[in-house]
């Protein structure tokens, strides 16, 4: 399994990632079907939720505050939100009368 | 700016070409992942899966790139992806988050159910340079010729990582 940005993260990344696979494969072939009400919807999250949970959670966290730590050590907290605002697809493009090419 | 648009039907279900793409790094073809964390991820109150991965990519410099427009060649790479199990659909956004004045490159991907139980996945792609200096153009075109000569190899470790989820799904439980 691939690396993480930082060293120290790696074996809890390696952990994390087999353990949200698993899960994640039977998330993917949910028992219900495509047409299912809005009420399914909700009690299938929060069933997957739980079940991620229970399975995942206390590696998540720990996997998580050791990346969270990791980017702000190598400053890339301000990148990340900067990011975050800035959506070019949906602006308008720039000052220019030629149509798109693709 | 330049634009890239493709569409490709795969044979496999919605469920095994969805696994494949989230799990698509690392593979062979793919040395210029160095490294690729989730940052955050929840399960939406409609029941999808939200995703957000921070990835570093290796990247090299077109030989007419002026000395010193890119600092060192490596870059950032944010990935958003929602997946929704119950409607079978998955879509992916990828952009890179510095070296943006040089140019932003924003790639969607669209991985939906189609009939016959096959899948079908249309990439989209945007190049906007910035960078000025009678230079713009020729760097989004670099940019487009770049994706597209790339376009074959990741299909490779795709398929890669493809093979190895059909073959684990064959093995008798």
């Amino acid at each position: 399994m691939s690396q993480s940005l930082s060293e120290e993260c790696t074996p809890l990344k390696r952990k994390y990632d087999a353990c949200f696979n698993a899960w994640f494969e039977g998330y993917l072939e949910p028992a219900v079907s495509a047409s299912v009400t809005p009420e399914q919807r909700t009690k299938f999250s929060q069933e997957k939720a739980a079940e991620f949970e229970k399975a995942c959670g206390k590696i998540w966290q720990e996997y998580r505050e050791c990346v969270q730590k990791a980017v702000k050590d190598k400053g890339l907290e301000s990148l990340l939100s900067q990011a975050r605002q800035s959506h070019p697809l949906k602006e308008a493009p720039p000052a220019s009368h030629d149509p798109p090419r693709s | 700016m330049k634009f890239y648009s493709q569409s490709f039907l795969y044979d496999d279900p919605w469920s095994i070409v969805s696994l494949a793409y989230l799990l698509r790094y690392p593979n062979p073809y793919a040395n210029h992942i160095l490294s690729c964390d989730v940052i955050s991820r929840e399960v939406t109150p409609e029941g999808s899966l939200r995703t957000t991965r921070l990835i570093l990519k290796k990247g090299s410099l077109p030989r007419w790139a002026p000395a010193g427009m890119i600092q060192r060649a490596e870059s950032w790479v944010l990935e958003e992806s929602e997946v929704d199990p119950l409607g079978k659909n998955m879509r992916c956004t990828t952009k890179n988050l510095d070296h943006v004045k040089v140019m932003r490159v924003e790639e969607h991907i669209h991985i939906r159910q189609a009939e016959d139980g096959k899948t079908l996945q249309t990439t989209e792609a945007m190049f906007l340079s910035g960078f000025g200096w009678g230079l713009t153009k020729k760097i989004e075109n670099y940019g487009l010729a770049k994706f597209k000569a790339n376009l074959q190899r990741s299909r490779e470790g795709f398929f890669v990582i493809l093979d190895l989820i059909r073959q684990s799904r064959m093995q008798p439980m």
